[in-house]
């Protein structure tokens, strides 16, 4: 009894050596891969890895004339600052709502516009739709936010004209000066910017799907309805739920520059973001301290989501990031 | 076909943007070297012909003894372009000098421009009003005053201000080299008020028979009844009233109040002139009757909601327009619209400061030339500067009254002929020239001039410096419209419808005075001012009946944004300040 037990410890070893072996020589074999792996971790070390070392400022007084090493400590003190300002909350309320907005928004009309697209027939004016949809993505905010405020101005603007016309409003809606109105219209900014670019890989995806799918739907008898529900709303599910996990991380990035740049005083309380509290009292006061804290606490709010979300759909559908 | 436009203008942009960037980019290394060519030549014509006191024929100007070639490179805080490459000007100072500045301009934001200097540390030889505390904590600035003692003219230009500018920082050592506020002489007329007022269109004023509003009541008075005369101009909808929100430049929502009670512009607080005790007000009476004056303003429809939305080039293009009656502003803030204006040959819609206060309360809104400086301000030197000692020669140099002249003025007989016996008026072709900004850029030597140590107002013998000094130059430059307007106002220049300017505590302005990093004192004056941003819009728009409980909303919140830390900073500074100039 004692020697069969032996004897299997003894042949598990050698299992496991020749495992080794085995896995040493694979090593071998992919020398050259290896090789040519090490500028990318060169570089990757550079350029993720080492600025971290830039968080020690968070639990520092940091001064840029004394530098890391004789900057005074202060522990937690520039966390609790933050973490004790009503303003850094109500800026993290912001900041999640219109992200998880442009998030709900983003996906629902990228793919909704994906699937229309995918469903016309004439090639010609399915290229130029796609197109012309995605232009946008290529203005900047600057750009963006200029049209946005022409377009919804008290003063001739586009919209406030138009519903006008259609007697919907007797007189003009102040539209970027009411605060209930604000969340929208960056979801909706970000809609008109982002769609179409956005629309792309799924587009793709699409296109990767088996026609015979179809075909068998159609002997099947389904109609196009069916066939967009049944073949390629499931094709595309892949691609979907990797787009949501990697998007999830960016869910404290609401954006800077649409709520920089369409804010005014009288809608304050819900435009601004983390990013703007970062601006304004961190870099413009010469905190850097304060900006590397409320950075530092983005990024592990955004690692905790996305190993979240990642743990939660591979137990539900054994689709996951890593 | 407004959207058309709009794309179009949107595009024109970007490709402006794109050739800016690209011209920054390429053109340094060509520039380094027609510079240093054209000075080594300057070297060897002058090694070969005569010593170095032999004048430049063409400007009469004596050449500096070391004209070896060197570049300056020199950040500038504000947004612009450098001077053209083939600027004659600035290529016959090369030659007479062997110095060239590398002009840097603000791209983007410029506290993020600041902050990625001092990450870097990698500072420009010279920078121009760039937060000098900043780069002072960073230990990289070096202490001007041996050089400036060092040369004659800096060190006449420069005697009156030394004390205040080694109080400026640690009251040991001069870090700043004031270019604009210095001067030492005597200072020129004030023609029009550049800075703050409450502003209205010239119509108005003739339209109500040349009446000059005194008082906040007056002033919209004026502006309802022209209003209600000319519902449209040129076909535009008249707008009363306009209140600038867009980001910083948000000061003619929130700064009004100081001015009604007789205050000129020391920023976010008032000083007693008494006691120069500094508090908030934000929160006075003065300023809660002046929101509510706008709120009324608001329900007659004398403003528009739009105004608290816009941003600042809708705003510049309201102005343009000539449909906009009147607003509280800085003359500079709105130069372009004025410029667009005069352009559009629309006189009458340009723009004069009224003297507007609280009934009984003189009007306080010019600075007077005020013989004294912050302290803080003007162009810095940087430890990365190699050769300063040449750089101070090159700016003792430009002080001399000679090259000044040409700097300012030009050539006698090609820019300019004489009036009487000190004064000078341009002629018409230079007058095309400064009017036109590119043309001033690329063919005088104004750039130069605006960010080196400068003379500005007259000479001892009375002669104006420059064209913006010279009285005659003034007149003789102003359009028909706006001579016969001065006629009929019967005064001599526009600024003499406000008060004669008296001398400001050797404190002013408080808006100045460096606030540390991180400090309580700096973080309450961005949260007061945070507070005020989101609640006077609030106000206006307010339903009368509600406007006082929302005004002790907004004076309790005040209160809460550690105010006291600020003003006691304050107060410890204009003491200290006091205490320096004694």
């Amino acid at each position: 009894m004692n020697m069969a037990v032996n004897e299997l410890a003894l042949q598990k070893k050698a299992i496991k050596l020749v495992d080794r072996r085995k896995l040493w020589n694979r090593y071998k074999s992919q020398k050259s891969l290896f090789f040519m792996i090490i500028p990318c971790m060169i570089i990757t070390f550079l350029f993720s890895y080492w600025p971290l070392t830039g968080w020690i400022m968070a639990f520092q007084n940091f001064r840029p004339n004394k530098g890391y090493l004789k900057s005074t400590f202060v522990g937690f003190e520039q966390f609790k600052f933050l973490f004790q300002d009503h303003i850094f909350w109500q800026d993290f309320r912001n900041t999640l709502v219109m992200s998880v907005l442009n998030l709900i928004f983003g996906f629902v009309f990228a793919i909704g516009f994906a699937l229309l697209l995918n469903e016309i027939r004439s090639l010609g004016f399915k290229r130029i739709t796609q197109t012309a949809s995605y232009l946008p993505h290529f203005l900047s905010w600057v750009i963006v936010c200029s049209l946005i405020s022409n377009i919804l101005s008290t003063y001739d603007g586009t919209l406030n004209n138009l519903l006008m016309w259609l007697g919907l409003i007797d007189k003009p809606v102040l539209w970027l000066g009411e605060q209930n109105y604000f969340w929208w219209i960056v979801a909706f900014s970000n809609v008109w910017k982002e769609m179409g670019w956005n629309s792309i890989i799924y587009i793709a995806a699409m296109s990767a799907i088996d026609p015979q799918l179809y075909e068998s739907c159609e002997i099947d008898g389904g109609n196009r309805y069916h066939k967009i529900w049944h073949i390629t709303l499931p094709g595309i599910r892949p691609t979907i739920i990797v787009l949501l996990i990697m998007n999830i991380g960016w869910i404290m990035n609401a954006g800077f520059e649409i709520q920089y740049l369409l804010g005014r005083g009288l809608v304050m309380d819900v435009s601004e973001t983390i990013d703007i509290f970062v601006l304004k009292y961190g870099i413009t006061l010469g905190n850097y301290s304060l900006a590397t804290a409320s950075g530092m606490l983005k990024s592990v709010i955004s690692i905790v989501l996305i190993a979240v979300t990642n743990y939660i759909s591979g137990r539900m559908d054994e689709e996951s990031v890593f | 076909m407004k959207m058309l436009r709009l794309v179009l203008a949107a595009l024109l942009t970007v490709s402006m943007i794109f050739s800016v960037a690209a011209c920054g980019g390429a053109t340094q290394t060509p520039a380094d070297s027609t510079a240093a060519a054209s000075s080594a030549a300057a070297t060897v014509e002058a090694a070969s012909t005569a010593p170095a006191v032999e004048k430049d024929a063409e400007t009469g100007l004596t050449p500096m003894a070391d004209r070896s070639p060197v570049t300056f490179t020199l950040f500038i805080r504000d947004p612009g372009q450098a001077p053209s490459k083939d600027n004659p000007v600035l290529k016959k100072i090369t030659e007479l000098t062997g110095v060239t500045i590398d002009y840097q301009f603000l791209v983007g934001d410029l506290n993020e421009k600041i902050g990625v200097l001092l990450a870097g540390g990698d500072y420009p030889d010279i920078m121009f009003g760039a937060d000098a505390k900043k780069f002072l904590d960073a230990g990289a600035l070096i202490p001007v005053e041996d050089y400036i003692n060092k040369y004659p003219n800096l060190k006449a230009h420069y005697a009156p201000f030394m004390k205040s500018m080694i109080a400026g920082f640690d009251g040991q050592h001069a870090y700043t080299v004031e270019n604009y506020n210095a001067v030492p002489n005597k200072p020129a007329p004030i023609f029009e008020d550049g800075g703050v007022g409450f502003f209205m269109q010239k119509a108005v004023i003739q339209d109500a028979g040349n009446k000059i509003p005194k008082t906040l009541d007056e002033y919209f008075k004026m502006i309802e009844d022209y209003k209600a005369k000319y519902p449209t101009i040129d076909g535009a909808k008249t707008i009363g009233f306009e209140i600038l929100c867009d980001g910083w430049r948000d000061f003619c929502l929130r700064n009004p109040a100081q001015h009604l009670m007789g205050a000129g512009n020391d920023g976010d607080v008032y000083v007693d002139p008494n006691t120069l005790v500094a508090s908030l007000y934000q929160i006075t009476d003065s300023a809660k009757a002046y929101y509510k004056k706008l709120n009324d303003e608001y329900h007659k429809g004398i403003i528009e909601a739009e105004t608290f939305t816009e941003n600042y080039d809708q705003y510049l293009a309201r102005l343009s327009s000539g449909a906009v009656l009147g607003m509280f502003d800085q003359g500079w803030n709105f130069g372009n619209a004025t410029n667009a204006l005069k352009s559009a040959g629309k006189f009458e819609r340009t723009y004069v400061a009224v003297p507007i206060a609280n009934p009984g309360v003189k009007d306080n809104y010019i600075d007077p030339p005020s013989g004294t400086i912050s302290g803080t301000g003007g162009l810095t030197v940087s430890t990365n500067c190699k050769n300063p000692d040449r750089l101070f020669a090159f700016w003792d140099w430009l002080l001399n009254r000679e090259v000044q002249d040409y700097l300012q003025w030009g050539v006698e007989g090609k820019d300019w002929t004489k009036v009487g016996t000190v004064d000078k008026v341009l002629t018409p072709e230079r007058r095309e020239i400064m009017r036109d900004n590119a043309k001033k850029r690329d063919q005088t030597g104004d750039t130069l001039w605006q960010y080196t140590p400068k003379m500005q107002g007259l000479y001892d013998d009375g002669a104006p410096c420059g064209p913006g000094d010279s009285a005659d130059e003034y007149l003789a430059s102003q359009s028909e419209f706006d001579q016969k307007f001065l006629k009929d106002m019967n005064i001599q220049f526009p600024a003499q419808i406000l008060s004669t300017p008296t001398q400001r505590p050797a404190y002013y302005p408080v808006w100045s005075f460096p606030l540390e990093d991180g400090s309580p004192a700096k973080v309450a004056t961005n949260k007061i001012a945070d507070t005020c941003r989101k609640y006077y819009p609030q106000m206006i728009l307010a339903d009368p009946s509600k406007y006082d409980a929302l005004w002790d909303k907004f004076v309790k919140e005040i209160a809460t944004d550690n105010p006291n830390g600020f003003l006691d900073e304050v107060n410890k500074q204009i003491k200290q300040r006091m205490d320096a100039a004694k």
